[in-house]
């Protein structure tokens, strides 16, 4: 069941996701709609699968890379659909589908199941502190995706381009709320995701183990943050500033994580 | 083909005839009074935009010299001396005309293809004329104006026809729009106080800007022209000030020299403002210094960059109207079918008429044989008789008005009054509708009726068909 419905939230996603390249293709005025009505029913799909696995493993989808990597698709929806309802912001979707259906494919490929037996990760604090760390990743990923809507609108703007993607991109102060918004999100997220997971370490273990590398991982995404929040700070041309580096932080961070899955993270349970 | 209309246009006439023959909601309704009281006409409307003067008109007959009757009353009604000439004058009759009526309201026909305003201004004359007493719109007009509405409507909703700015000022606030979202609440400045100053000022306070500052050189103007569009004026001297505070800037002064360059605005700006600037020009020659727009986060366009923009929404339309002509084209058939079926209403009438008395005779030859029956039954035989004769006829009436809705001859009208033995048309009524005929489009002034030049006739070929069975 889990599998299924998984699956048929991976179809939406790609289906929302074709329908978006082929209004923008069209050189439609805005994005239509339609597509947007099938994230949704993906999200719910998605729910449903994740709510699916829950009840089937009696653990939630936190532990193991194929439902980590699902419960991350899900919660970048989640997301964008907030972004949607707050702002007039549909082409968002035209970046955030594909990588939704992208991040969902790779978990089905890896395996939607539970990777370790480790009781604590059962506990209602450790749930909370990964789901807080997945909502400050995809509060960069959305940002990350107001981020290069921005640049490329900008692009269109300064040098005078009135075309496809001029009509069909939001306007910039509408993707620098959103992507401002997700930044406000995010941080926090991840500062307090951070903060639980080395309580529970010093709980626990008694140890902080900083060469884990989860951890690797989680302080350099926040460092990221900062970056990118700093380089929203005062001054001329911040909003472009910002929309950038959150495109370059979230490049950053995927290479981070493929760098430290690669040399450190071989028979982890997270990554 | 008693549908006509008959007009100038930008097609067809100049700027300066336009005007002339503009009318105002009085003198159309001046000019509908006309047209019915002296007979021209059974149902009129008349629809005057800055860029067409035209009068739709149903006809008792058809016109036989509809363009230089129109031109002569329209000339009349303008007051003009001496007659104009008639080739600024179209027609279009039938089904042309409807056609015609219907690509006026989906703004296939306008100057500016998918503007939006023409729908409202032809509804604002079908309303104005409906609500003239006496009233000169009958089933026909109304039917075709409503219609008209409909398929403008259904082309704007299906369409990008009327997506995107069409116009230098429309332009200008699309660019701003793509950089602000909505604008309301920020501020703008606009230099100069001429008439593309007062139309920046229009568009501008029309989005809802919080502060409109107009600086001029001479500061009265400027003082005139902010308090019509609830700004303040100021100097051309504080210009450094409104800059720093500004967001959108319009510039349209005739100065033959930049009035804004970028050491100014990098005096007030030296690194670039801190949020983004819009600054568009609109003046020839141009106000502001071409650098200005290197400056960081300084959006700079001048004319031709909004001529871009316009261009770019036109050609977008463009690509829409083979969908909104399949649109009107289905709707024109539908009116068409509709018109022409009430052509076949004088011999229904006779057939129903002649059915009844055939009905009410046997029954009450029946009932008197019958009299011993309460009068429950009675009423009971009356209402079998009804039904029959209401199911029999059914089918015969529906299949008249799809004939006669289908087909460009109307023998089937003939033929069923040869079968029913039904009396001649102006034996059964005498406001029986006219039945159209196929064709349309322009008539030729040097037919056969051009030597009755300014009267109204009756059209032998094309009606001949109707007549007596």
């Amino acid at each position: 069941m889990t599998l299924l419905l998984l699956a048929a939230a991976l179809t939406l996603y790609l289906a929302a996701a074709g329908l978006l390249a082929a209004s923008f293709a069209g050189g439609r005025a805005a994005a239509p709609r339609g597509p947007l009505l099938v994230v949704v029913a993906g999200l719910a799909a998605h729910a449903a699968g994740l709510a699916a696995f829950t009840l089937q493993w009696n653990e939630p989808p936190l532990v193991g890379l194929g439902p980590s990597l699902a419960t991350f698709a899900f919660l970048i929806g989640v997301f964008l659909v907030a972004a949607l309802l707050v702002a007039e912001a549909r082409p968002l979707a035209l970046v955030l589908a594909p990588l939704i259906a992208v991040l969902l494919a790779a978990g089905l490929v890896v395996g939607v199941a539970p990777s370790g037996d480790a009781p604590a990760f059962q506990a209602p604090w450790f749930s909370l502190h990964v789901v807080l760390a997945f909502v400050g990743y995809a509060g960069l990923a959305v940002a990350s995706a107001a981020g290069l809507l921005y640049v490329l609108q900008f692009r269109q703007l300064r040098d005078k381009h009135f075309g496809r993607a001029f009509r069909y991109f939001p306007p910039l102060s509408t993707l620098d709320g959103v992507g401002r918004r997700a930044l406000v999100i995010g941080f926090p997220a991840l500062t307090a995701a951070i903060l639980l997971g080395a309580g529970w370490t010093l709980r626990f273990r008694e140890v902080a183990v900083i060469s884990e590398p989860k951890v690797v991982w989680a302080v350099a995404t926040w460092f990221v943050f900062v970056g990118v929040l700093m380089a929203r700070r005062g001054g001329a041309g911040s909003d472009r500033r910002g929309a950038l580096a959150s495109v370059i932080g979230f490049v950053l961070v995927v290479l981070a994580y493929l760098v430290v899955r690669l040399t450190m993270g071989t028979g982890s349970t997270f990554l | 083909m008693p549908i006509t209309v008959v007009g100038i246009s930008h097609h067809t006439a100049p700027l300066e005839v336009r005007e002339a023959l503009a009318m105002s909601p009085e003198r159309s309704l001046a000019a509908l009074r006309a047209l019915t009281d002296a007979g021209h006409a059974r149902e009129a409307v008349v629809v005057s935009t800055c860029n067409r003067t035209e009068l739709y008109l149903e006809t008792e007959r058809v016109l036989t010299e509809p363009t230089p009757f129109g031109a002569r009353f329209l000339t009349e009604q303008a007051g003009l001396l001496g007659a104009l000439d008639a080739g600024f004058f179209y027609t279009r009759q039938g089904r042309d005309a409807v056609e015609h009526l219907f690509r006026v309201v989906s703004s296939l026909d306008s100057m500016i293809l998918g503007e939006a305003q023409i729908q409202g201004q032809v509804k604002a004359a079908y309303e104005l004329a409906v609500h003239a007493d006496p009233r000169p719109v009958g089933p026909v007009l109304a039917r075709l104006f409503e219609s008209s509405l409909g398929v403008g409507g259904r082309v704007r909703h299906d369409t990008a026809l009327g997506k995107g700015a069409a116009s230098i000022p429309s332009a200008a606030v699309a660019l701003a729009r793509k950089i602000f979202g909505s604008l309301r609440g920020r501020h703008a400045v606009v230099i100069g106080a001429g008439e593309m100053s007062a139309l920046a000022l229009e568009c501008l306070a029309a989005e809802g800007i919080a502060s409109l500052v107009v600086a001029n050189r001479t500061e009265a103007r400027a003082r005139e022209l902010a308090a019509r569009f609830g700004g303040r004026s100021a100097s051309v001297e504080e210009l450094p000030a409104l800059l720093a505070q500004a967001e959108i800037v319009a510039t349209a002064t005739s100065a033959p020299h930049h009035v804004l360059t970028r050491a100014m605005l990098e005096e007030v700006h030296p690194d670039g403002p801190r949020k983004p600037l819009l600054i568009v020009d609109i003046a020839l020659p141009r106000d502001v210094e071409p650098t200005v727009g290197a400056i960081p986060n300084v959006f700079l366009y001048d004319i031709d960059d909004m001529q871009q923009v316009v261009e770019g929404t036109l050609e977008k339309r463009r690509s829409e109207v083979a969908v909104a002509e399949r649109i009107i084209a289905d709707g024109r058939d539908d009116f068409w079918r509709w018109y022409r079926s009430r052509s076949a209403v004088p011999v229904i009438r006779a057939l129903r008429t002649q059915a009844e008395d055939i009905r009410r005779a046997e029954t009450e030859r029946a009932l008197r044989a019958l009299a011993h029956l309460p009068e429950e039954d009675r009423a009971r035989v009356e209402v079998l008789t009804r039904q029959l004769m209401n199911k029999v006829l059914h089918a015969p009436t529906a299949r008249l008005k799809e004939a006669v809705g289908e087909q460009p001859d109307a023998d089937v009208l003939e033929a069923a009054r040869y079968l029913f033995d039904l009396p001649d048309e102006d034996q059964v009524s005498d406001d029986a509708p006219h039945p159209p005929a196929a064709g349309g489009g322009e008539r030729d002034p040097s037919g056969p009726a051009a030597a009755a030049p300014d009267r109204l006739a009756s059209d032998g070929g094309e009606q001949g068909s109707q007549g007596a069975a």
